[in-house]
């Protein structure tokens, strides 16, 4: 079972819900700013993600998803 | 899993979004926006034919925006209308689910009579109340559910919040429950319980406004409030609704407090 984590920079409104609500510290706030001049979310540590998917809802721009795929692996 | 979900910069949702429109107007960390996101992603999983599903809202007040956002049959009304409309148009249209998003402007302060009769009715609506403590956008006219989290008590002669879920099941509700911006789950599975129930559903959500209560005692910024909520808040469901009130540093009761179906 792998994980992604998809963050669309464009949309992001820098509110840091996502960083804070994440109980295994998986992300980051992103030093390079979007287009908008904030500063989106980035991926720390994928492997420590629990797949709990709080920051998919509760980011209230639709700016992040977790996809959990089933029965393959990545290496 | 469908290998289309994983385009880049597409979300899962995006076929219930105006995506041109997002990011949204509303304020960076708006609770308005997690309730959007919940109840999308609550239509996405009861897999619900979005056609069947219409949006009801006044011109006023930032809930009144989130039809621009979502990619649903929408019905904009000015601004003393919403509810007696939308309960029209569920007897009209057996078939539909008819859902309002309101806060304070539109709903406790104009539209309370038309709210008491679609209850009396049992008007097939699910009414989603933003609670965020803000009356006509500005903080000089004192809302009826006025805020419980100013430091010092008002000098008002308001000065208690209203009790929206005792309000509610007094008018005959068939489901009221109420949540806070933290617990977002249980939020969606309230929703997908008031869309399959046939009756008149309403959901509080507590959010309170960004920009005026951000420097208040007990609110704070998104991320500090979404700390105190685990502290302050308690979930007691089927709690009697009269002891459900909104008062400052006491505990905000959360829970699903009428069910008729499940009774």
């Amino acid at each position: 079972m792998s994980v992604e984590i998809h963050i669309i920079n464009e949309r992001c409104k820098g509110c840091k819900i996502c960083v804070e609500v994440c109980q295994a510290d998986v992300l980051d706030i992103d030093e390079k700013p979007n287009t908008s001049g904030y500063n989106p979310p980035c991926v720390k540590t994928l492997e420590d993600c629990t797949i709990c998917g709080l920051c998919e809802m509760l980011c209230p721009d639709f700016a992040i998803r977790v996809s959990c795929i089933e029965g393959e692996n990545k290496q | 899993m469908n290998k289309t979900e994983f385009t880049e910069g597409r979300h899962p949702v995006d076929t219930l979004l105006h995506t041109d429109s997002i990011p949204s107007e509303w304020c960076s960390g708006c609770g308005i926006g997690m309730v959007v996101n919940t109840f999308v992603q609550a239509v996405k999983k009861m897999d619900i034919d979005a056609e069947n599903i219409h949006l009801v809202s006044s011109g006023i007040s930032c809930t009144g925006k989130v039809d621009q956002y979502l990619n649903l049959k929408s019905h904009k009304l000015t601004n003393n209308n919403a509810i007696a409309y939308a309960a029209d148009l569920a007897a009209k249209n057996p078939d539909i689910k008819v859902v309002l998003f309101l806060n304070d402007t539109d709903f406790i302060a104009s539209n309370i009579d038309d709210f008491i009769t679609a209850g009396k009715k049992r008007a097939r609506i699910v009414v989603i109340y933003i609670n965020n403590y803000i009356y006509r956008i500005f903080m000089e006219y004192k809302s009826l559910s006025q805020t419980p989290f100013l430091k010092s008590p008002s000098k008002d002669k308001i000065v208690s919040p209203f009790n929206i879920p005792h309000l509610a099941k007094s008018s005959g509700a068939d489901y009221v429950a109420r949540w806070t911006q933290l617990h977002i789950r249980r939020l969606m599975f309230s929703i997908e319980d008031a869309l399959s129930t046939e009756g008149f559903s309403v959901i509080e959500v507590v959010a309170p406004c960004l920009m005026y209560y951000m420097n208040t005692e007990n609110a704070g910024e998104t991320i500090d409030r979404l700390g105190n909520y685990k502290e302050t808040s308690i979930i007691k469901h089927r709690e009697p609704t009269e002891n459900l009130d909104l008062r400052n540093q006491r505990e905000i009761i959360v829970g699903r407090f009428v069910w008729r179906d499940a009774d």
